[in-house]
């Protein structure tokens, strides 16, 4: 397109620009859901189940709706809605007859105080008959285990569909085992003979327990009616859209008679993106025709909240002595809790198409377990699947006494290469992510460093490399022209990560102005253009495509105006600082403030400035990261210390340098807890055991070293300027760099993530007996 | 429970709010004060979200009963700057990029400025301990631990001048 040359580098695209929100939120300034409180606002609060599973016999909620401030009690008894058999934990409002996981809702109650219905819950009456809950998903797999699902509920795969489009065949057989929800298959060539023909064979059974996303805002929503039965929701969501779809699913409403108010998210991580409470609250407000507030307690969000799933990969792998790969066969097991809905097809394709396999068997099984079904978790089961692939290939490479980096290298797929569901490998920078941490000073001095261990302690240098396909979603964004020259940008995304200010500087750049010319701004469900998650690494993807377009279009509308003021050929036009002059003649101009206000003057004949784009997406971006852990460890405590961690990674093009480090600093940060703290865990009754911060340990500062950034650019052919997704790659590789680096200090292989002093010092001392 | 008059000083100004016994001094400020700028993400003491200063201490308010601040000090991060200056902390937060969902952010503000109140020029390790009651899960701290080493050189700089 002609008029998209630029004379003149504007402020935008590559720049590092704080984002616009900082002094808000540096003062405190910034609301959140739990900081609005309109006239006559009712607090909601929820019953919970203290079993796993249990019959619910009868409830009593007399006393409850007699305590004076308590406006409804209501169970699903009183909620017309609440029918058939729950399809999906939205649909599950409050338990019907039968509960499936300890922290389930039964009742719900709204008063004028949160004390007040605190007090309320207390009153309420619930008899229960406790039934055998399978806790354990391998147990839950076995013939005659508790069964988990309501007959007739179908496997959910939307999560899988919003993340990451994976296709992938289904498994071929419809299977019998009780609480097996879905199931994968994928296989190439004939493993058996890999195996026979193998010099070395290595089997490793991999575990990452039940994770929390840990975002510090608890779950929140606002809900009031009007008196036409239109609904608003204030809500911390990931999407509105998607919420405003699923609450109205629920209600059996008309998508617009809810407006879903994106308030600013305090955090989500893949755990705000399926609707949880919102209906619920929604219920309240109507039955009470007041404002209802919920927020979830930091208890309600461990114990009820929608966690990782469990995965559990039994790994076999044979290799030539040269280093040749045989054969991999591998067993995925993903608890995915009282509903299914895990990405089950990412599992298969990461372990089966990273590495070259000639010959690959992998089956992969959802298990339903009497817990709380899970969501994503940014880069869902990305970070448990790398963990398998990568330590074994690390074990490997050690095992044949071959550079692990090399080893890699050699094996990595490339673009083009077969991916494990046969579709070909996109552009992607695997390669060169590798080969730049290979080439890091932190990898390259791992001798010289680990000489350096002080007496009693050991030392050790983790690598590995990780990555994800990249979200897919159709999107819309509208750019406009205001009448003092500056552009408005307008989308539904739902700012967390400082995606805004990327877009921003996406439409300065493709309009032709400086970025504080540029303001975005996130509209609500009734005004936004639809827009997609805030998830799966592809706002800036997506979105960016939509913004970079309608700006292009605006722009060409800008010049057609100047041109027809000017007599002149658009072609002949360019854009320099605020002005469209013609090319060669000087002073003979138009600025965009003039055509900004004849777009907007009674009786004027210019249009205004007014652009939009809806694209849908069918190529995905690839992106890689490599993370590189030098680990001190103390043999007696098994306690790991980290002493550098980098992060290396490819981000197609870097639209805000300074928010993409942002990004791989704290996606860094979680899977660094992945690997090493962090853990929801369960008693033999399905009851977690460690519901408050204290317990489930996230990383703080001061357990943590400066994480080093190094940013690749290998360019997608289809992202705005080449950008590929940034969220979720810096989520994968801690886990298996952690338990490379462990390995490398003791000679230990650990599979069972967190990695903890206890784990770590038991495998020593296991060690030291054999 | 019969509410009561607590009287106490929040950021510069006197206050008094009547409120219930029971209720917490992070409850009070946001409830009753209106200053929405401390933060629940626990309640429970461990995520730091609702650091506010007591008497210039930096305090877990969700563990702190309301009562208990009568006749005392408190300053939240509505009160770290003034109404048209960042102070010099939250000026580096924002130049650093270190907010991105922000909810922490407010608690690691006023745990910094504790610290720097009682470390003009403190080393990393320093700084890393005195916001390990703060947690973050979107940052990583690095921006963090940057933002607060340039502070505190800006706050000397400004005090030596
Ligand atoms: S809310 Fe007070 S420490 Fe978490
Ligand atoms: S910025 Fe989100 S928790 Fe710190």
């Amino acid at each position: 397109m002609s008029v998209m040359k630029t004379t003149r580098d504007v402020k935008g695209v590559g720049l590092s620009i704080p984002r616009p929100d900082g002094p808000d939120k540096v003062t405190g300034k910034v609301q959140y859901v739990a900081d609005i409180t309109p006239r006559g606002l009712l607090h909601a609060k929820l019953l919970r189940s203290p079993h796993a599973h249990a019959k619910i016999v009868r409830i009593d909620v007399s006393k409850a709706r007699a305590l004076p401030g308590v406006r409804a009690v209501l169970t699903a008894a009183d909620i017309p809605e609440l029918k058939g058999k729950p399809a999906s934990r939205a649909h599950a409002v409050l338990a019907i007859d039968r509960v499936v996981f300890a922290g389930q809702p039964v009742a719900a109650v709204a008063a004028d105080e949160v004390a007040i219905a605190e007090e309320a819950l207390d009153l309420i009456d619930v008899q229960y008959e406790v039934l055998p809950a399978s806790v354990d998903p391998l147990q839950a797999m076995k013939p005659g285990a508790p069964p988990v699902a309501e007959l007739g509920t179908e496997a959910d795969l939307s999560e899988a569909m919003a993340h990451s489009a994976v296709a992938m065949a289904k498994g071929e057989t419809p299977t019998k085992a009780v609480n097996v929800s879905q199931t994968a298959h994928v296989k190439r060539g004939d493993v058996a003979k890999g195996f026979a023909e193998s010099d070395v064979v290595l089997e490793h059974t991999y575990r990452v327990p039940m994770v929390h996303q840990g975002y510090i805002e608890p779950h929140a929503v606002l809900a009031e009616w009007d008196r036409s039965g239109n609904l608003t929701l204030w809500a911390s969501t990931q999407g509105s859209f998607n919420t405003r779809s699923e609450v109205a699913d629920v209600l059996g409403l008309e998508e617009n008679r809810i407006k879903v108010i994106p308030v600013e998210c305090g955090g989500g991580f893949g755990g705000k993106i399926r609707a949880l409470c919102e209906p619920i609250t929604a219920i309240l407000a109507r039955v009470t025709a007041r404002p209802v507030r919920y927020v979830m307690t930091r208890r309600e969000e461990l114990e009820a909240g929608m966690p990782a799933p469990q995965v559990i990969i039994r790994l076999k792998t044979g290799v030539k002595k040269d280093g040749t790969l045989m054969a991999l066969e591998g067993e995925t097991v993903l608890e995915s809790g009282a509903f299914s809905g895990t990405v089950l097809a990412v599992s298969a394709v990461f372990l089966g198409s990273l590495y070259k396999w000639p010959a690959f068997d992998i089956k992969g099984s959802e298990v339903l377990t009497h817990k709380p079904s899970v969501a994503a978790y940014r880069a869902p089961v990305a970070p448990q699947s790398i963990f398998a692939i990568d330590s074994q290939m690390d074990a490997l490479a050690r095992a044949l006494n071959i550079d692990p980096v090399a080893f890699r290298a050699r094996h990595l797929s490339k673009p083009g290469d077969p991916m494990a569901n046969n579709q070909p490998w996109a552009s992607m920078g695997a390669p060169e992510v590798l080969q730049k941490a290979g080439a890091h000073r932190v990898w390259k001095e791992r001798e010289a460093w680990k000489k350096g261990a002080k007496p009693g302690t050991l030392r050790g240098v983790g690598l590995s490399l990780g990555g994800w396909l990249g979200g897919l979603q159709p999107t819309g964004a509208s750019v406009k022209l205001n009448p003092d020259g500056t552009l408005s940008v307008l989308t539904g995304q739902v700012d967390i990560a400082g995606t805004n200010i990327a877009l921003a500087q996406i439409a300065a750049t493709a309009y032709g102005v400086d970025i504080d010319k540029v303001k975005i701004t996130t509209g609500d469900t009734d005004v936004a253009p639809v827009t997609g998650l805030s998830a799966g690494s592809k706002t800036v993807y997506t979105v960016g495509v939509a913004v970079l377009q309608a700006a292009q279009a605006a722009r060409k509308q800008t010049f057609e105006i100047a041109a027809a003021e000017l007599e002149a050929a658009v072609d002949d036009l360019e854009l320099v600082d605020g002005k469209i002059v013609v090319r060669g003649v000087p002073g003979k101009g138009v600025t965009l403030q003039s055509i900004g206000k004849k777009g907007n003057l009674y009786m004027s004949k210019v249009e205004p400035v007014i652009a939009s784009s809806h694209p849908a997406f069918s190529q995905q971006a690839p992106a890689f990261a490599s993370q590189i852990a030098r680990i001190e460890l103390d043999p007696d405590t098994g306690e790991v210390t980290l002493k550098d961690f980098v992060i290396v990674q490819d981000v197609g093009k870097a639209i805000n340098p300074l928010a993409v480090e942002g990004q791989m600093q704290g996606g860094a940060v979680q899977s660094l807890g992945m690997a090493l703290t962090e853990g929801l865990v369960y008693d033999d009754q399905g009851r977690l055991t460690n519901p408050s911060l204290l317990d489930y340990r996230k990383l703080t500062a001061a357990d943590l070293p400066n994480l080093e950034t190094v940013i690749v650019e290998v360019p997608s052919p289809a992202g705005p300027f080449g950008a590929r997704g940034v969220g979720e790659p810096p989520i994968i590789p801690a886990p298996a760099a952690i338990a490379n680096a462990i390995a490398d200090a003791t000679g230990v292989r650990l599979t069972e993530a967190p990695l903890t002093p206890e784990r770590i010092a038991l495998a020593l001392a296991r060690r030291g007996a054999g | 429970m019969p509410k009561q008059i607590l009287s106490f000083t929040v950021n510069g100004d006197k206050v008094d709010l009547l409120v219930p016994p029971y209720v917490t001094l992070l409850d009070a400020l946001r409830d009753e004060a209106g200053l929405t700028g401390p933060k629940e993400g626990c309640g429970t003491g461990d995520c730091g979200a609702c650091t506010v200063h007591l008497d210039g201490k930096p305090v877990a308010s969700c563990l702190v009963l309301a009562l208990q601040a009568r006749g005392r000090s408190v300053r939240t991060i509505e009160g770290l700057g003034t109404a048209t200056a960042l102070h010099p902390l939250q000026d580096a937060f924002v130049r650093h990029g270190v907010p991105q969902c922000g909810f922490c952010i407010p608690g690691v503000l006023m745990a910094a400025a504790a610290l720097l109140e009682e470390h003009a020029a403190p080393t990393e390790e320093q700084i890393r301990y005195g916001i390990a009651g703060n947690l973050c899960r979107c940052t990583g701290y690095t921006k963090m631990v940057a933002a607060i080493t340039e502070a505190a050189g800006m706050i000397k700089k400004g005090a030596a001048r």
